[in-house]
């Protein structure tokens, strides 16, 4: 192919050789002649097509939203082509470079092996690859090149941001056979206190409050809160509704970050979780625990993608015969949208569940969109507020998260 | 303990003051391949004006109309409008104030040039205040200096004689952008220096300076000889491998700064290198530049050779047999022209079957 040099050459060439024939100047012609025969000469010069073998090293397999990955890139010549190689490794759109360049230029010898390195940031959760590669060579004059694309792809995810939480969030009341450390609304042995009662024979004397026995004149005991574990349902609403605002400030990004810290500290806890993504259809990651589950559970939360418009009502209908009686389920979700809430939700109760909702509030990102006029927003608003009052009415804890909150204060005044 | 305080020199860092690492480069070799670039662009447009005499240019005759000092001076204008190209490269090397400064100055200089045979400075008695007076009647007298506006003439010829230098830059303009370009790394100042001198040369009139000036202005008494063909096309070839190689190595300069560039190590600056690391990096400039140059002595010998053939190739053909020698276009420039596009048109087929293209779409 021809570069900007070489065109800019050649049309001047032919300027010169033109010019010459109107102006009846021999200089010009023979001066364009052989310019353009140097242009039409370099063509034939050795453009070689490197035959590369490419592969990358990266620091992770997965990244956490804004973490860093340093990619090193190595590239191989496998022929005995020799020359100057252009190589760029395509990155998603969404990509930052933070350190080095994914553009390089090198000199390639045959069977040499070449590596550079950079690194980059991505702020959105997803699945990504790295790649293909783009390779151009060129002659000695830059005056021609020749492109060949690479297909070699380094796929990998980048996981919702977890965050801290500094307490537990929620509490069950299904005992299991094995104990773990998530708090009941039950008495039984664990660590959190609960209240004092009197002394009966049998009680551990490890668990008499001597305070109390010394104020009150009679052996007292603490009762402490039965810690067990629970199964635990996250539930989030990707519909399309759930894409409004933009970039990270979405109600399905604050969703799935809520969700990922969520089962982050529930699996932590040795407790069983399982995830359930509602948008077109309902994606399910079922019930387990352990460091792989969460693999799992952020690999899932990475593919949400805001589509569909399934009601609350539909999904739960579906989806409570498969869970276990009394288990906490934990509605992510900015309850826009769907008149089938207070139904599901007294349908929910009424089978013995409790539903706990993080809902972050899409009029936040309306308003910074200067979408809605005033009028209507405020009538968003207070829309909003009957609904969570209602919800909070039937006894269940709603969290009225705003944009710029942590997850940790999501539940906060609920 | 007393605590020692660090006084700030009053005197600023040369590195505050001016860009100089930028002139020299961080590789001898870039700064080598920059004065190659500028000689080559000075021979080739030396020798540019030998065969287009600026007097003989439309420009001239229009010029000189509204300006009539008006002397373009080959010898004058092509080093000058380098030096000029490169004064204003050293220019913007320096920074800030300073670069601010610079202009300040330059402008109070050229002012006080033009205008020092005018204005005459009388400077009064008492130039500072002071008690003038009789005794008991004393009072403060201040005699300004008064500034006399009388030779004015004086004034108007050194105006006329900036206005003619500065009006070389007319014809000078190729060598100062050129100038400017090689050394500053400006690509668009070096195809607009390219892109110039093709325009004056097309402006060019053999001897039309005669027609509307007299000899005395022209420099030649009666038409000179007008050069042979033969003479023309030797001398626009090396006018065309002039402006290859002035092209070629104004862009290696820059290209090679590029390059210098990728070759460090990932997320480092020039200053972070070690000297291992620069010395490396001088090694492949060294080895890319001489297999660089290798490539372009021989592509230069090849081209001369290729090109001689190209533009004689309708000679031959005018003396061979048959019937093309009674064409009458043949001998003449058309006859170049039509005889060189169907060798470049036959190189082009040939091109079709040979090189990386061709292997890549059987791969």
């Amino acid at each position: 192919m021809w570069s900007k040099k070489a065109a800019a050459v050649a049309g001047g060439a032919l300027f010169l050789t033109l010019a010459g024939l109107i102006r009846l100047n021999y200089l010009f012609i023979s001066a364009g002649m052989v310019m353009l025969t140097f242009v039409v000469l370099s063509s034939f010069l050795d453009v070689w097509m490197p035959n590369v073998k490419i592969r990358r090293e990266t620091s992770s397999d997965n990244i956490f939203e804004d973490g860093d990955m340093n990619v090193r890139f190595i590239v191989k010549n496998r022929g005995l082509g020799i020359g100057f190689v252009e190589i760029y490794d395509q990155l998603p759109p969404q990509a930052r470079i933070t350190k080095g360049s994914n553009y390089t230029l090198l000199y390639m010898r045959p069977w040499q092996e070449v590596s550079f390195e950079y690194s980059l940031k991505l702020p959105l959760r997803g699945h990504y690859h790295l790649g293909p590669v783009k390779l151009r060579v060129k002659d000695a004059f830059d005056l021609f090149y020749n492109e060949k694309i690479e297909e070699s792809l380094h796929s990998f995810s980048v996981f919702p941001q977890i965050e801290v939480l500094e307490e537990q969030v929620i509490k069950s009341r299904a005992p299991k056979l094995l104990s773990g450390a998530m708090p009941l609304n039950v008495i039984g042995a664990g660590t959190e206190f609960y209240s004092l009662r009197e002394f009966v024979p049998g009680d551990s004397l490890r668990s008499v409050n001597w305070k109390a026995l010394a104020k009150k004149g009679k052996m007292m005991v603490n009762e402490t809160v039965r810690e067990d574990v629970m199964d635990v349902i996250l539930l989030v609403d990707a519909r399309e509704v759930s894409a409004v605002g933009g970039g990270k400030d979405t109600p399905l990004e604050m969703s799935c970050r809520a969700a990922a810290t969520y089962a982050k500290q529930l699996l932590d806890e040795r407790n069983n979780v399982a995830l359930m993504v509602y948008g077109e259809t309902v994606e399910r990651v079922d019930l387990d625990r352990g460091e792989h589950h969460l693999f799992k559970i952020l690999t899932s939360l990475s593919s949400a993608k805001p589509q569909g418009n399934l009601k609350l009502e539909i999904v739960l209908k579906d989806t409570l015969p498969y869970i276990p009686s009394g288990s906490p389920i934990i509605l992510f979700s900015s309850l826009d949208d769907d008149h089938t809430i207070s139904e599901a939700f007294t349908n929910t109760i009424s089978r013995g569940y409790t539903i706990t909702t993080v809902s972050p509030s899409s009029l936040d990102f309306e308003e910074r969109m200067k979408r809605i006029p005033a009028q209507p927003l405020l009538i968003a608003r207070i829309e909003r507020d009957n609904l969570i009052s209602e919800i909070r009415s039937f006894g269940m804890q709603v969290g009225d998260w705003k944009s710029d909150e942590a997850v940790n204060t999501a539940l906060q005044g609920g | 303990m007393e605590e020692i305080e660090v006084k700030k020199s009053r005197i600023p860092n040369i590195k505050d003051i001016v860009n100089y690492k930028d002139f020299f480069g961080e590789y001898p070799l870039i700064f080598l391949i920059k004065i190659i670039s500028s000689l080559a662009l000075i021979y080739v447009i030396t020798e540019f004006y030998n065969y287009h005499n600026p007097v003989d240019s439309l420009i001239t005759k229009y010029v000189k109309k509204s300006l009539p000092g008006f002397i373009p001076n080959s010898k004058i204008f092509v080093l000058w409008g380098f030096i000029a190209g490169f004064v204003l490269y050293i220019f913007t090397l320096f920074k800030g104030k300073y670069k601010f400064l610079i202009l300040f100055l330059t402008i109070i200089l050229v002012g006080q040039y033009i205008s020092d045979p005018a204005l005459d400075w009388k400077v009064g008695e008492y130039v500072i205040p002071s008690k003038v007076g009789e005794e008991g009647a004393e009072k403060w007298a201040w005699k300004p200096i008064k500034i006399l506006y009388d030779d004015k003439e004086g004034s108007e010829k050194r105006i006329d004689d900036a206005t003619i230098r500065a009006s070389n830059l007319i014809f000078g303009s190729v060598p100062f952008l050129g100038g400017y370009g090689i050394w500053k790394r400006k690509g668009w100042a070096i195809a607009a220096s390219v892109g110039l001198a093709i325009i004056i040369g097309f402006l060019y009139t053999p001897n039309s300076c005669l027609e509307n000036f007299d000899s005395s202005y022209c420099g030649y008494e009666t038409e000179s000889k007008e050069k042979t063909w033969e003479e023309y096309l030797a001398g626009g070839v090396f006018i065309g491998l002039g402006l290859v190689i002035y092209i070629e190595l104004s862009y290696a300069a820059i290209k090679y700064e590029n390059y210098a560039e990728q070759f460090k190590p990932a997320g480092l600056d020039a200053s972070l290198l070690t000297d291992a690391q620069k010395k490396g990096v001088s090694r492949t400039l060294m080895t890319l530049f001489v297999s660089y140059l290798i490539n372009l002595g021989v592509m230069l010998i090849i081209t001369f050779a290729v090109a001689e053939i190209v533009i004689n190739i309708n000679d031959y053909l005018s003396q061979s047999d048959g019937r093309i020698q009674d064409s009458i276009e043949l001998n003449g420039p058309y006859g170049i022209v039509f005889t060189s596009l169907i060798f470049f048109m036959i190189l082009g087929f040939i091109r079709m079957f040979v090189g990386a293209d061709y292997q890549t779409e059987k791969n």
